[in-house]
């Protein structure tokens, strides 16, 4: 009997065998642990935080959790606090980004039209610690240096005459001052892009416009700006999503004050989750930053791609 | 009222007959376990009397044999972290030190074995009845014993005995004489660089607990069942804010932000410490705990030059002296609760409470507070003592959504003090916010 198994089986091991060596077989066997990881960490949080949006629910008595539909995320979208954080957080991204990419022209200019002088290098690498900074600890750094009484910005004004300023004290201070924050963290990674444009330049191009007779402007127009479009748009794409997730530093010096000036996204988030513990709207607030994040991307790598063809 | 005084009372009874077993000579042998080999980690803020727990706990070590990890958070990050843990179902902290607001929403998570048996099976080395009054209710839920109030702090009024000196002026006892000294000291030449006052004024937690622990004194009340001794202070929670008494209030806060420094309307605790402790303000009120950072030379350029008082009352009325503080808990999840008792048994007698309060810990028990020593070592002690008497647990909300109905009431505050919103305006709009979050809730 077992021979007559072993001789009925004998015939399968073949298509097994083949089947195991097909291209179809490898590739999923080759996909699949990724797959599983994404289904796991990414994929089924998402589920999760969308089912959880869905119900009022305290994290801290999970199964009291009250089915309500949609009624997180009207609520949500009827909140002045919560329109409020999406206005600051278009603001800050705007702003915070439009300067970060002057700011990070002129000094990526400067590197690369010195870059003979092998000093520089080391001046570049120090330029690019303020990116290599935690945010929260970026947020502690510059509550010291705002501290309206005991901060290092005030004693300057104040060597040269001026008045205290209340940095995070007056909601226009304490916005610009986050602003400043953010810039001053961010404008490194911009120049690091648009520097690496640059350079991606050819030298001969330059030559071309400087006998053609090109004015400053003309290069910089026609030669410097279509060269690099592509790689600050990737800059934009990646500042973008940085400034949805931006969190740290409002939580450490503000708090989103005075009254909702620096309220952001995230926080607004954060608090409703984390602080409050109510789960359901706290998920349906992620939820939301989450598809305006998508939605921005899909449409500036969209913005990308047509810029790459061209 | 009736109810305060009635425990303040018994334990004031309690007190003078308190059996001899509870002086330095207990037998501490017989009243622990061995633990030899274990760990027990303790988490909490990082509050000054973190290093008084410190200096303290090895006497535990030395008897049971347990060492003794103490873990420090900042305010925010502690009640998210402990919260979390423990709501689900996270043991690997065995016991927690937690804001007395904090217990409604502890209780409501499952987090918390109550003491209540405990102090059952040993009254006497318990001594419960040595707690404040309004330190016992802190650490209290739903009439019962929860946790123990090992590190409670009340809000005083602190002021530079040599500016007062120098200027001839008497310390303000009401809102109006807080606000005409304020205003003196505030751009005098005779007082270069120093300021009147400073409040909590940022937006969130830090404003909202501030109206708390001045709405009393003010002649207000939070909502409408919460009369001081009351038994029963969350029956009719519908709220007050809008008041006039809350106004009026609110228009202070919002009046005294010119006698404060610049950019004082982003204030809170530390940064208002620091202020006082850098020698820039004449007066302002806090904690009792960050007393100690005033008076400590190494971080103050004003110790020994200020000096501790009720704080401000509306005129007419009296203070309330608001309490605060944090009761130690045993995490209900934690895998070495005997060993974790023992510690809590140990740490809040009153010869270890006695030794952490010298150690620069907050008094939290009448014995401490009337101790000589601790007295000539803390002087404000003796304001502390006077203060408890007119204290009301119940100040701030406790219940399960208390931390997001101070920081509702702290962002219209906030609007109220930086000018945005008028102050009848805020508190209309956080009067609107709290009933539906109440409601929302289920707590109306």
């Amino acid at each position: 009997m077992a021979n007559i198994a072993m001789r009925a089986g004998a015939p399968q091991e073949a298509p097994r065998r083949a089947f195991i060596h097909s291209d179809r077989f490898q590739r999923t066997a080759f996909i699949a642990p990724t797959c599983i990881f994404l289904a796991l960490l990414t994929i089924w949080p998402f589920i999760y935080s969308v089912y959880l949006s869905l119900h009022a629910v305290k994290l801290t008595a999970m199964k009291r959790a009250v089915f309500v539909g949609a009624n997180n995320y009207i609520n949500l979208l009827s909140d002045p606090l919560f329109l409020r954080a999406m206005v600051n957080t278009g603001m800050l991204a705007v702003t915070s980004i439009t300067c970060e990419i002057v700011i990070a022209f002129v000094i990526a200019k400067a590197f690369v039209s010195l870059s003979h002088l092998k000093w520089l290098n080391g001046l570049r690498s120090l330029f690019m610690l303020p990116m290599m900074v935690t945010p929260l600890i970026v947020g502690m750094i510059f509550s010291y240096v705002f501290n309206p009484v005991l901060g290092i910005a005030n004693y300057l004004l104040g060597g040269v005459g001026l008045g205290p300023v209340p940095w995070f004290g007056d909601t226009t201070a304490a916005m610009i001052s986050i602003l400043l924050i953010n810039i001053w963290q961010w404008t490194p990674f911009m120049m690091l892009l648009i520097m690496a444009g640059l350079l991606s330049i050819r030298s001969d191009l330059y030559e071309a416009a400087r006998v053609d007779g090109a004015k400053w402007h003309h290069v910089l127009t026609l030669l410097e700006i279509p060269s690099i479009k592509g790689i600050v748009l990737l800059g934009v794409i990646l500042r973008i999503i940085d400034t949805l997730r931006f969190f740290d530093v409002v939580y450490v010096t503000t708090r989103g004050g005075p009254g909702d000036s620096t309220m952001v996204l995230t926080l607004y988030a954060y608090q409703q989750n984390f602080q409050f513990f109510q789960a359901g709207v706290g998920s349906a607030a992620a939820v939301i930053i989450l598809v305006i994040s998508m939605v921005i991307t899909t449409f500036a790598v969209r913005l990308l791609r047509r810029i790459e063809n061209d | 009222m009736l109810h305060a005084k009635l425990i303040g009372s018994i334990s004031a009874m309690a007190m003078l007959s308190a059996p001899a077993a509870l002086a330095q000579d207990i037998d501490w042998k017989a009243q622990l376990g061995e633990h030899s080999g274990k760990t027990l980690r303790v988490m909490t803020i990082t509050d000054p009397f973190i290093d008084s727990i410190k200096a303290v706990k090895d006497g535990f070590t030395d008897v049971t044999g347990a060492k003794i990890e103490v873990d420090g958070y900042g305010y925010d990050a502690l009640h998210e972290k402990e919260l979390l843990a423990c709501s689900q179902n996270d043991g690997s902290y065995d016991v927690m030190l937690i804001d007395g607001i904090w217990i409604g929403e502890f209780a409501e998570a499952g987090c918390l074995d109550p003491v209540e048996e405990k102090i059952a099976e040993n009254p006497d080395l318990y001594a419960w009845d040595d707690f404040t009054p309004a330190a016992a209710g802190q650490a209290s839920w739903e009439g019962q014993r929860v946790c123990l109030p090992v590190g409670i702090y009340y809000e005083l009024m602190y002021y530079r005995t040599d500016l007062f000196e120098q200027a001839g002026r008497k310390v303000p006892e009401t809102f109006e004489e807080l606000k005409d000294a304020a205003a003196f000291f505030t751009n005098n030449k005779d007082f270069p660089d120093v300021y009147g006052y400073a409040m909590n004024n940022k937006r969130g937690a830090a404003a909202g607990q501030q109206w708390f622990e001045w709405i009393y004194s003010a002649g207000g009340k939070p909502w409408v069942s919460n009369d001081i001794g009351s038994a029963e202070p969350y029956k009719d929670q519908t709220p007050l804010f809008n008041s006039q008494e809350s106004v009026d209030l609110v228009q202070l806060f919002r009046d005294m932000v010119a006698y404060g420094p610049p950019g004082v309307e982003s204030f809170a605790w530390d940064e208002r410490a620091n202020a006082f402790a850098a020698g820039k303000l004449a007066m302002i009120n806090d904690w009792s705990v960050r007393a100690q950072i005033a008076n400590d030379p190494k971080q103050s350029q004003i110790a020994g030059k200020f000096k501790a008082a009720l704080m401000p009352h509306k005129d007419g009325g009296k203070t309330i002296t608001p309490v605060g503080g944090w009761v130690a808990c045993v995490n209900t999840h934690g895998a070495q609760k005997d060993a974790a008792w023992d510690f809590l048994k140990w740490f809040a007698s009153k010869p270890v409470h006695r030794d952490f309060v010298l150690a620069g810990g907050p008094p939290s028990r009448l014995s401490a507070m009337e101790d000589k020593d601790i007295q000539a070592k803390f002087p404000w002690t003796s304001v502390l003592l006077e203060g408890q008497k007119d204290s009301w647990a119940e100040v701030r909300p406790r219940h399960s959504i208390a931390f997001q109905l101070i920081d509702t009431v702290g962002a219209h505050v906030n609007k109220a003090i930086i000018g945005e919103l008028s102050a009848k305006d805020a508190m209309d709009a956080a009067n609107t916010d709290v009933t539906k979050l109440l409601q929302d809730n289920g707590q109306l």
